[in-house]
């Protein structure tokens, strides 16, 4: 934790970053802290509590525009980063990105190389609460399973706070904004939300990092993170996992596979 | 609110046979936003046009649909009639209430309601429609043709007949291909070189052709009419505008010992060299791997015996960038070494060869003048196996296609065979005889009955020596699988065709799409045979797959004719139906996000980068540009694009959402 403020107070003293985005101490788990002189470095906590997706800020243009900025990344944080660098969301000269490696010490990445290579050498962290639930998910009919995300779906009120909390809903104009056509009903209701959630998760398709902050962000506890996670599960299996700059959904290949096709 | 005109055609009978048209367009008349609707019999013929622009004139209309057969025919003869009265034809729509309804549904109320339905489809899809204008492409009116076998050669010679400029670009040092290799040719026996050379004469003498001999193209960008090319020139390391090609050089390099290429191994050559003595261009190059300079750093012989001083050891590969307008792909095939046929006995036996390495043997300008001589101890073999299949249509060599050429030039050697040892014997093991073509079938039966070449149908299990004979081992299955052994002096293998090497690396370098063969996949199988999917980049010949002379010929006229057709143009008219991304002011508003997984997305390469700048040049966001000399406007990158940012002229994604809500409203 004390290299963590050393290393963003020297950074700050050379005038390296002019923002640094890290986790405090919250209420119950670790919140998001911004840090923009060198004195409040000694706030910054870093260990597994800090769990949170703070790749969400760095594409805030409020936030971040104009700024050398430097972050401290989760496991789930570095493959979003990954990912708005495929996607040219980011630029490397700006950022200074630090992560944990698994002995507690701060670790540097100096470029997405580096980063993707820490993420295929690194296992994803355990879920057991979620995979418990995707358990049961998958142990229901169609129609229990229709039942139940009509049930939970009925709560949603459209605060969008699943978006907001997602580092890969990062347009300036989201889809639920477009009225010309209106592709997705405005108003809350539980086809409408299905329409929203549905769309969410089509998008995010071979781009979702399964953080699941969309679901720690609903207010009302609907699991909707479990919606981007069987997607992901289901785009590992159907066409595994990307390496190299290539979206695993949206890569045009001659020989792509055309065998959905009847 | 609009004044949309709906034109219903009964086309003859084929669709009010089965389709209310009266009533159709009475209750088109009802659908708000129509300002008239009318049907008749004929809506393509004269007074049916007639009707068109009249209502356009009278009723000012500022949209019509045309209910009647496919777009496909008759949409650019409505749009022209609506574009003579006044109203952008990009306005006029075509529902298809034939192919899509009449022909398909019997006679009733149901099949009337369907058409009624694709109307109203078209008319709220037409109620959006905007004015669109063609898009005009300049052309560059050069052609590049990529291969100098036969099929480049045609296809460079037509296209320079028709008084365009053209580039040839082959490999190796000499044009000719594979067809210089051979020694007569099925099904006529005229001999290669005497049809194929002057040809390559042509090319060398013809003024709208450029040849690059010994180089390779190095990246094509660009689009149809606006390619840039980039070509490597090999370092020949001799000058060919002083050498005269006295070959003085040749006779004295001390590095003999050099398996020529072109007789496929049988005989050798020097360092410095052409292929052969018809080579075009005629001039020697060295090659680098095999000379004593290069390797030893002694030597330079040429150097001294050159009485021009052409030679010039320090010479690197050079690169040179062209302006092109249309590309042909005529890299042709090669055959398989048969490696990969240890039952075969090749590479071990020096008596199993190749059908290319049979075509040196039997020509009057190979290793043997001609006489067919074993490659082991030079004798003239008394009996000659020949192995149809080797390798194609095996799936379980991995090449479950027919080379299409074996089967005629088994015929073929087996007769060359027997006409110049008249005392030998020649088997032919067959899987079955393929010989589709004119007069294909006659040469065959010729060489069975009239020369008496013994056809076997059956495969072959083994082949080994044994005192100094290659022993056949297989079955004929019209003996009822009897075995069958023969004591053979020589074994020819009609060795599958297989894809040029670098064929895959080349389709790369120009966004061609290939099977899973390497081969360069054609447009459409049976409607574009000679276009690529990429515009502007046309193929011929046997790097599409394998072919005969004929076929490849034609092949090469047909994408001449299509590059011929290109240039005949002063600009290039594109359909205006293609993706754009949005640009609402003020600019850095404008949706797109830059993610550019529509340019991933795109399978034609048309995504361009844009930068937004302020007013002081500083760039504010990278947004994605679409070019429209390369979009084919499949809507690939409109399903992508999360915000929407991008869309289709004429197809949007609104107007698509109107047709479909059209039919929902009415459920």
């Amino acid at each position: 934790m004390r290299e963590l403020q050393d290393t963003v107070k020297a950074l700050f003293d050379k005038g390296e970053i002019d923002l640094f985005i890290g986790y405090e101490k919250g209420t119950r788990t670790p919140r998001p802290f911004f840090v923009h002189k060198a004195e409040d470095a000694e706030n910054l906590i870093f260990d597994a509590a800090c769990s949170g997706n703070l790749a969400v800020y760095l594409t805030r243009k409020d936030l971040t525009g104009g700024k050398k900025t430097g972050i401290s990344a989760s496991y789930y944080a570095l493959k979003s980063i990954a990912q708005l660098f495929d996607e040219n969301q980011l630029k490397a000269e700006n950022l200074r990105i630090f992560g944990v490696s698994e002995e507690g010490s701060v670790q540097f990445f100096d470029s997405v190389a580096a980063i993707k290579q820490h993420l295929s050498a690194t296992p994803p962290p355990a879920k057991p609460d979620e995979d418990e639930l995707v358990g049961k998910i998958n142990a229901m009919t169609a129609s229990e399973r229709w039942k139940f995300w009509s049930d939970e779906l009925s709560k949603c009120f459209k605060c969008y706070a699943c978006r907001a909390a997602c580092p890969m809903c990062y347009c300036t104009k989201c889809i639920v904004e477009v009225n010309r056509p209106q592709w997705i009903q405005p108003w809350a209701s539980t086809l409408s939300n299905m329409e929203w959630q549905i769309n969410r998760v089509m998008h995010l398709a071979g781009r979702c990092s399964d953080c699941g902050s969309c679901g720690t962000a609903c207010p009302l506890g609907i699991p909707v993170h479990l919606l981007t996670h069987k997607m992901s599960e289901t785009v590992k299996e159907h066409f595994g996992v990307s390496e190299t700059k290539e979206n695993v959904l949206s890569t045009f290949k001659p020989d792509d596979k055309e065998n959905f096709i009847h | 609110m609009s004044k949309i005109g709906v034109f219903v055609c009964h086309c003859g009978e084929n669709i009010s046979a089965t389709v209310d048209c009266e009533s159709v367009a009475n209750t088109a008349s009802q659908i708000e936003g129509v300002a008239f609707a009318t049907d008749y019999k004929y809506m393509c013929s004269e007074p049916g046009q007639m009707r068109i622009k009249d209502a356009i004139r009278e009723k000012g209309l500022d949209g019509v649909v045309v209910a009647a057969c496919s777009p496909r025919m008759h949409e650019p003869t409505f749009r022209k009639t609506c574009a003579e009265a006044g109203l952008n034809p990009f306005l006029c729509e075509m529902s298809n209430i034939r192919e899509h309804c009449s022909w398909v549904h019997e006679k009733s109320g149901e099949t009337t309601d369907k058409a009624i339905s694709l109307v109203r489809m078209l008319v709220e899809k037409v109620k959006r429609n905007k004015p669109l204008n063609p898009i005009k492409v300049p052309i560059t009116k050069k052609a590049l043709v990529i291969g100098g076998g036969i099929a480049g050669i045609q296809a460079a010679l037509d296209i320079a007949g028709a008084g365009q400029k053209v580039i040839l670009v082959e490999r190796d040092p000499s044009i000719g291909g594979h067809m210089s290799q051979l020694s007569e040719t099925f099904p006529t026996l005229d001999c290669s070189q005497c049809i194929l050379t002057p040809r390559m004469v042509d090319i060398a003498q013809h003024p709208n052709i450029t040849l690059y001999a010994y180089a390779e193209l190095e990246k094509l960008e660009g689009f149809i009419g606006n390619f840039k090319a980039t070509i490597r020139l090999k370092a020949k390391s001799v000058d060919h505008k002083t050498c005269t090609g006295c070959g003085a050089c040749m006779t004295k390099c001390p590095s003999k010992k050099i398996p020529s290429e072109f007789n496929e191994g049988l005989g050798m050559r020097t360092a410095i060299y052409t292929p052969f003595p018809q080579a075009v261009p005629n001039k020697p190059i060295i090659d680098r791997v095999n000379c004593r300079y290069y390797t030893t750093g002694k030597c330079k012989v040429c150097e001294k015996i050159c009485p021009t001083g052409a030679i010039q050891f320090d010479r690197e590969d050079e690169f040179i960038t062209e302006d092109i307008g249309a590309v042909v792909l005529a890299t042709g095939f090669n055959v398989l070494k048969p490696d990969f046929f240890p039952e075969y006995g090749y590479g071990k036996y020096a008596d199993v060869i190749t059908g290319l390495q049979f075509e040196r043997l039997a020509s009057a300008s190979g290793p043997t003048m001609g006489v067919i001589r074993r490659p082991s101890d030079g004798k003239i073999p008394q009996k000659v196996v020949f192995i149809a299949c080797a390798g194609s249509r095996d799936p379980a060599k991995g090449i479950p296609y027919c080379s299409k050429i074996c089967c005629m030039y088994t015929a073929k050697h087996a007769m060359l065979y027997q006409h110049k040892v008249h005392e030998g014997e020649s088997y032919v093991f067959y899987m079955d005889i393929r010989a589709g073509g004119k007069n294909y079938e006659e040469f065959v039966r010729r060489a069975i009955e009239e020369d008496g070449a013994h056809y076997i149908r059956g495969r072959v299990a083994r082949i080994y020596e044994k005192d100094g004979k290659m022993v056949v081992k297989g079955v004929d299955t019209l003996l009822g699988a009897q075995q069958v052994e023969i004591e053979a002096d020589m074994v020819v293998l009609a060795t599958a065709g297989v894809a040029n090497g670098g064929a895959e690396d080349l389709a790369q370098k120009m966004h061609v799409s290939y099977d899973p063969y390497k081969f360069f996949a054609e447009a459409h199988p049976k409607l574009k045979p000679v276009e690529t999917n990429t515009a502007g980049i046309y193929l011929c010949g046997a790097c599409q797959a394998p072919k005969d002379i004929p076929d490849t010929v034609s092949m090469a006229s047909g994408a001449a004719a299509k590059v011929i057709g290109l240039f005949s143009n002063a600009e290039l008219t594109r359909e205006p139906t293609i993706a754009v991304v949005n640009r609402i002011a003020t600019h850095d508003v404008s949706t797109c996000v830059g993610c550019f997984l529509c340019e991933t997305a795109c399978p034609y390469q048309a995504i361009e980068h844009e930068e937004i700048k302020n007013r002081n040049g500083e760039v504010i966001k990278t947004v994605a540009r679409v070019n429209p000399g390369l979009c084919q406007g499949c809507g690939t990158c409109v399903s992508f694009c999360r915000s929407k940012s991008i869309d289709i002229q004429g197809f949007s994604n609104e107007q698509m959402f109107a047709e479909v809500m059209s039919l929902v409203a009415e459920y």
